[in-house]
C-alpha cells in the first residue's frame, strides 16, 4: 500500500458544532479518491483539512491526526506553505486571479521565488498543456483570464495548481458551476491527470464519482460511513446507508 | 362614484395599465425619477449661476475698467500685481499650476499611506482592532476642514518653519507649498483609507484562498492578488481624494501664504491655489474683483473635471479587470 495521506481519528469543530466525527481514511497514491454525500455532510470541510485551508476559519478546531507522508501536518512546526505547494487545490467556482492568463499560471512559481523568464515560460506552457487548455489560449496568453469561459477558467485553475508540480490535487466540487460540456472536459482531464497526480475530489454527483474515481468515500452527517473501491461502492456497498444514498432513497 | 371609476378606467386604458399593482409601480417609479431630477438639477443650477457671474469680466467692460482678456487670464503669471488697478491684472495660469502641483504631491503622500492602512485594517488587523481603526478613520473623515486648517496653522507651520531653518531657507513663518501639501495630505488620507478599505474588503475571498492554496504567503497574497483585485476601487479612492484636494479652500488658505505670482515650485515658497484665491477678501470687494472670483471658480471646476477624466482614463487602462 502506497498511501499519501493517513488520517486517524479526525474530529473537527466549528465552535461547538462538530462537523467531522472520528474520520479514518487513507488516500492512495496516483488514485482518484471521490468524496460523496449530501450537502452539509462535511466532505468539503474534510478536503480543506488536507492542505490546512481550514486554518483560515478562526472558529475551526481540529483534533486527531492527519499524516502526509508519515508527517503530522498539524504539528506546530509543520511547514504549511510547503504543504500547500505539494498539495494543490481547485475550488468550487473558478477563481482565476484578475491578471493575464500567463500571470495566473506563473503566479505560484513566482511566489515560490522562481524569477527565471525562460523557466517560467516552460512551466506555463507545460501546465497549460497538461490542463488541456494550451491550444485554446496560446495566442492570447497576455489577455485577462477573466475573459475566459467558466470551463476554461476552471482548467486554468487546474493549470495554476499543476504549475507548482504538486503531488496531490484536491478538487472541491470543481464542476458544480459548469455546464455539461465543460464538465465532461474536466472529467476527461482528471482521467489524464491521475497518471501523475493523486487526486481527491469532492463531488455532488454520484455519477461523476462513478465515472472518474478509483475509490469512493461516503460521508453522512460528519461521519465517514464507508470507503471502498468505487466499483464495489456502486454495486454492492456493505453499509445500508450507503446503499440508500446511491439508490437515491435520500440525499 | 361611478364617474370616478370611469375616470380611473380611462386612465388605466390610456397608460395601458392592467392592474392596481401596475399603477402603484408606475407611481413609485415616477417618484424616483422626480427625486433624481431634483438632485441632478442642483448641479445644473450651480453651474449656470457660477457661469453667469463668471463670464461677466470677459464680456462686459466692467464699469469702465475694461474687458478681461480670456487668454491672458488663463495663462497669466501674476494676480493683482501692478501699480494701478486695471483689468489686465488678473492671471490664473500660475495658480492652476500651483493647484495641480500641490494636489499631486498631497496624493503622492497619502495614497501609499492610505492604501497600506486600508490593507492593514481590512486584512491584517484582528477583528476588534480593525473595528476600532475603522471608526477612527471615519471620524477623521468627518473632521471639518477648518479644524484641519487650525491644526495646520498651529503645528504644521511651526514644523515647516523649523525645517526650513535647518535648510537655511527663510520661509515666511512656515506658510509654504510644503505646509499646504502636508495639510491636504492629512485631509485626504481618511477619504482614501476609508474607500480603499471598502474596495479591499470586497475582494472575493475565493481569489485570496486560491492564492493561499498555491503556497503563497499572506503578504504575497495581499500585495499581488488582493491589491490588484481592488485596483479599480483604489483608483476611485484616488479620484475622490484628488477632488477633495483640488477643492479644499479653508484649510489651504490658512497655510498657503497667498502668493501673487508664480508658479511656486520650491517647497518653502509661499503659494496660492484656485480656492484660496477665490476665498481671499471675497466679502470685502465688489465689481470686477468680485466677479472674477466666479471665473476662477469656473476654472477650478474645469480643472477638477479634467483631472477626474485623466484619472478615469488611467483607471480604465490599468484597472481593466472585472472582479466578481
Amino acid at each position: 500500500m502506497n498511501n499519501v495521506f493517513n488520517i486517524k481519528n479526525l474530529d473537527l469543530f466549528y465552535d461547538d458544532f462538530q462537523a467531522l466525527k472520528n474520520i479514518d481514511l487513507d488516500v492512495e497514491k496516483n488514485k482518484v479518491t471521490a468524496l460523496i454525500g449530501p450537502s452539509g455532510c462535511g466532505k468539503s470541510t474534510f478536503i480543506r483539512c488536507l492542505n490546512r485551508m481550514n486554518d483560515l476559519i478562526p472558529s475551526c478546531k481540529i483534533e486527531g491526526n492527519i499524516q502526509y507522508h508519515k508527517e503530522d501536518i498539524y504539528d506546530d512546526n509543520y511547514d504549511v506553505i510547503g504543504l500547500r505547494t505539494d498539495v494543490g487545490m481547485v475550488f468550487q467556482s473558478p477563481n482565476p486571479f484578475p491578471m493575464s492568463i500567463y500571470d495566473n499560471v506563473a503566479y505560484g512559481p513566482r511566489c515560490a521565488g522562481n524569477k527565471n523568464k525562460d523557466k517560467l515560460d516552460k512551466i506555463v506552457e507545460n501546465s497549460l498543456k497538461k490542463a488541456a487548455l494550451y491550444d485554446e489560449v496560446k495566442d492570447r496568453m497576455n489577455d485577462s483570464a477573466m475573459g475566459l469561459s467558466g470551463g476554461q477558467q476552471q482548467r486554468l485553475c487546474i493549470a495554476r495548481a499543476i504549475a507548482m508540480e504538486p503531488e496531490v490535487i484536491l478538487m472541491d466540487e470543481p464542476t458544480s458551476a459548469l455546464d455539461p460540456i465543460a464538465t465532461l472536459k474536466i472529467e476527461e482531464l482528471i482521467n489524464d491527470l491521475k497518471e501523475n497526480y493523486t487526486i481527491v475530489i469532492v463531488t455532488h454527483s454520484m455519477q461523476q464519482a462513478a465515472r472518474i474515481s478509483d475509490k469512493t468515500a461516503f460521508f453522512l452527517m460528519g461521519e465517514l460511513i464507508e470507503v471502498d473501491e468505487t466499483d464495489k461502492i456502486f454495486t454492492q456497498p456493505s453499509n445500508q446507508k450507503t446503499e440508500d444514498y446511491i439508490t437515491g432513497r435520500f440525499g | 362614484m361611478t364617474e370616478i371609476k370611469k375616470q380611473i378606467t380611462r386612465f388605466k386604458k390610456k397608460f395601458n395599465f392592467n392592474s392596481k399593482k401596475e399603477v402603484i409601480d408606475f407611481l413609485v417609479r415616477t417618484f424616483f425619477l422626480l427625486s433624481t431630477i431634483l438632485s441632478a438639477s442642483f448641479i445644473v443650477i450651480i453651474i449656470i449661476f457660477i457661469a453667469q457671474k463668471g463670464v461677466i469680466p470677459f464680456v462686459t467692460d466692467n464699469d469702465g475698467i475694461g474687458r478681461v482678456n480670456l487668454w491672458k487670464f488663463l495663462t497669466g503669471l501674476d494676480w493683482l500685481k501692478g501699480t494701478a488697478f486695471k483689468s489686465n491684472l488678473y492671471g490664473v495660469g500660475f495658480i492652476i499650476i500651483n493647484t495641480l502641483y500641490i494636489s499631486f504631491f498631497a496624493l503622492l503622500i497619502s495614497m501609499p499611506i492610505g492604501v497600506l492602512t486600508a490593507l492593514f485594517i481590512a486584512k491584517i488587523a484582528p477583528k476588534k482592532i480593525a473595528e476600532f481603526l475603522r471608526t477612527v478613520v471615519e471620524l477623521l473623515a468627518a473632521v471639518p476642514s477648518i479644524v484641519y486648517g487650525l491644526f495646520g496653522s498651529g503645528l504644521i507651520l511651526t514644523l515647516v518653519y523649523n525645517l526650513a531653518k535647518i535648510f537655511g531657507v527663510q520661509s515666511k513663518g512656515g506658510n509654504s507649498v510644503l505646509a499646504v501639501i502636508l495639510v491636504l495630505a492629512l485631509m485626504i488620507l481618511p477619504t482614501i483609507t476609508a474607500l480603499s478599505e471598502v474596495a479591499i474588503r470586497s475582494v472575493n475571498k475565493d481569489i485570496e484562498h486560491g492564492s493561499l492554496a498555491l503556497g503563497a504567503t499572506r503578504t504575497q497574497t495581499n500585495f499581488k492578488v488582493v491589491l490588484s483585485s481592488a485596483k479599480s476601487g483604489i483608483f476611485s479612492a484616488a479620484i475622490l481624494g484628488l477632488g477633495r484636494a483640488l477643492g479644499e479652500a479653508t484649510a489651504v488658505s490658512l497655510v498657503a501664504g497667498n502668493a501673487r505670482s508664480g508658479p511656486s515650485l520650491a517647497f518653502f515658497e509661499i503659494t496660492s491655489t484656485l480656492t484660496s484665491t477665490m476665498l481671499q477678501g471675497l466679502k470685502e470687494t465688489i465689481g470686477i474683483d468680485y466677479d472674477i472670483r466666479f471665473s476662477v471658480g469656473l476654472v477650478l471646476m474645469v480643472v477638477i473635471l479634467f483631472s477626474n477624466l485623466t484619472l478615469n482614463f488611467i483607471k480604465k487602462k490599468v484597472g481593466n479587470v472585472d472582479v466578481k
